[in-house]
């Protein structure tokens, strides 16, 4: 029995029955990870110690709610004793020596970690364009990018070589992929999952998740992924509901926001009509719509360029080739140590990052740009908190189109930035947010973004699982993978 | 924005930046600082600035030894290190 575009759910059911081993599962994950090899969704794989590990479920069974499933991690996470890359030169040879939080929550629940997916490099990037290691292809066309920055995580699951993954959303890094990648993802709140462990981009930003096939898998991974940790200062001390819990529930009488400020004429007119079309589904699941105002909304981008590079340059100070990562050869002194290690380590858009970064804190600017951006910042948060009194979630598209080819945004990075037009606003206010499959523009998937108030993941998760119980976009799998 | 301040952010970020590139860059940088420039849009008077979404303050805890010492195993991802320390360059000659 293949195994290929399998739900996490499925393949508990699988493993349960007896139908595959856990051993079986594991060798042909592997076999789909080498025969689709070309897609270079993978940096490393984690072979030898995910055998060992299905051998030993086989032999002693584990109660944990992912024993045996197969997933593969972000690049960024660190994982204990396996090389961690981050999607740069700069860490191409970093073996971290413990796991990140997440990583370790996903394990104790028994998830078997059979790879590192690629990535733009340190998560800067909407393609999947800016990683080290080349260009991730989108299983849905040759010359398609993925999106990123989770890129090889999204195109993983796309091809149902794993039926989950994980990734980390700073400004739309899970939810872009996964639109174009016609997968489903979730950001939760800020805070719901520790960040002990990942490698950072933009602290007050960088939120991880999972990506998967369904929303019922996401929200199984999503309750293993969240835990209080005392190595995080922003991790939420709350209680992790059951998020499965209420996934059946109906939605009828769910108030749906649709946000006045976003304007869709601008938008490619089969975008428009995908959009429509699952207003009038969601309208006939019981869910009604309202109007409401962001009125500080569009200058979300604007805002995150400045907080997230301003941010970066002080995160990514810690690269300078001294306690890990690469050191360039034979530096005349310990400045030249620095820059040379630098200049050589990082690639274009993490450098151009760290230079807004200490362009807009530098003495003189700071008031103009930083403390700016953090005003607007909360102008946006405000406009949020009101809108929640009077609407459950609020709806748009997750991206202005479907998946682009490779080099077709040219060399102007403020195009690329647009990319996350509809998904920076949820990082900015703290928001959970998750992306739907909803609809194919020439054969290529494109995603229904669902934010939520604070906390409320569940409800997100609910309005999803409505949708999918009752439509099919996410059960459309790309033609030409190898299986 | 010009390749005098360029190249003082560079110098800010420990980058150098490759001569080819120079003016490539100073126009991006020229363009994503016009670009941001809207938020003078914004009328943030009286506006508290926003660091985090959680704007809670880290708790404190009771200083209490919770690692073990794995000097061993920090030293041994540095590029360059003896068993105490990691090395860089001469820094006092």
């Amino acid at each position: 029995m293949s195994i290929q575009y399998k739900s996490v759910s499925e393949l508990k059911t699988m493993l349960n029955n007896n139908d595959i081993s856990n051993a079986e599962l594991i060798k042909e994950t592997f076999s789909l990870i080498k025969s689709n090899a070309k897609l270079n969704a993978f940096i490393t794989l984690n072979e030898e110690e995910s055998m060992n590990k299905a051998n030993k479920l086989d032999n002693s069974p584990s109660s944990g709610s992912l024993a045996g499933i197969p997933i593969a991690q972000k690049d960024l996470f660190c994982t204990k004793d396996l090389k961690t890359t981050c999607g740069s030169n700069m860490l191409s040879n970093f073996i971290p020596p413990y796991s990140a939080t997440v990583i370790k929550n996903l394990e104790n629940a028994g998830c078997i970690s059979v790879g590192k997916t690629n990535m733009d490099e340190f998560a800067m990037g909407s393609s999947n364009e800016t990683s080290f290691y080349g260009n991730v292809q989108n299983p849905w066309g040759k010359n398609l990018v993925p999106g990123g920055s989770s890129g090889g995580a999204a195109a993983a699951v796309a091809a149902g070589i794993v039926p989950a993954a994980s990734g980390t959303d700073t400004g739309g890094s899970i939810r872009q992929p996964a639109s174009l990648c016609g997968i489903t993802g979730i950001k939760p709140t800020y805070g719901r999952i520790s960040r002990w462990g990942m490698i950072a981009f933009a602290s007050s930003l960088d939120q991880a998740g999972p990506m998967a096939r369904t929303a019922e898998d996401c929200a199984l991974l999503l309750y293993e992924m969240c835990s209080h940790d005392d190595k995080d200062t922003t991790s939420l001390n709350e209680d992790v509901p059951n998020f499965s819990e209420n996934l059946n529930s109906p939605i009828k009488g769910l108030k749906i926001g649709l946000v006045k400020e976003f304007d869709l004429s601008k938008l490619d007119n089969e975008v428009v009509k995908i959009f429509e079309e699952s207003k009038k589904h969601y309208e006939s699941l019981g869910a009604e719509f309202i109007e409401i105002s962001l009125p500080n909304i569009s200058l979300s981008v604007p805002t995150y360029y400045v907080v997230a590079p301003a941010e970066c340059s002080s995160n990514l100070s810690r690269f300078d080739g001294v306690k890990f990562g690469k050191r360039c050869e034979n530096p005349k002194n310990l400045e030249e140590l620095y820059i040379k290690t630098r200049s050589e380590g990082f690639g274009d858009e993490v450098k151009r990052r760290i230079l807004i970064g200490s362009y807009v804190l530098s003495a003189g600017f700071y008031d103009a740009y930083y403390k700016k951006a953090q005003q607007v910042r909360r102008l946006i948060k405000n406009d949020f908190d009101s809108a929640f009194k009077s609407v459950d979630i609020i709806m748009s598209p997750t991206t202005r189109g479907p998946a682009f080819e490779v080099g077709s945004k040219g060399d102007d990075p403020i195009q690329m930035y647009l990319e996350d037009l509809f998904t920076i606003p949820a990082n900015l206010a703290g928001l959970p947010a998750m992306s739907i499959p909803n609809g194919m523009i020439d054969n290529k998937p494109i995603g229904l973004q669902l934010i939520g108030n604070f906390l409320d993941e569940s409800r997100l998760l609910q309005a999803a699982h409505n949708f999918q119980m009752s439509t099919d976009w996410h059960l459309k799998t790309p033609t030409g993978i190898k299986s | 924005m010009d390749k005098k301040t360029v190249s003082t952010i560079a110098y800010l970020s420990r980058l150098s930046i490759n001569e080819d590139n120079e003016e490539k860059i100073t126009k991006d940088l020229e363009n994503i600082i016009k670009f941001v420039d809207q938020l003078d849009a914004a009328d943030t008077e009286n506006i508290e600035p926003l660091a985090s979404p959680l704007e809670k303050t880290a708790k404190t805890r009771s200083d209490n030894v919770s690692a073990k010492n794995r000097k061993e195993v920090f030293l041994e991802r540095s590029p360059k290190s003896n068993e105490d320390y990691f090395l860089v360059p001469r820094v006092v000659e």
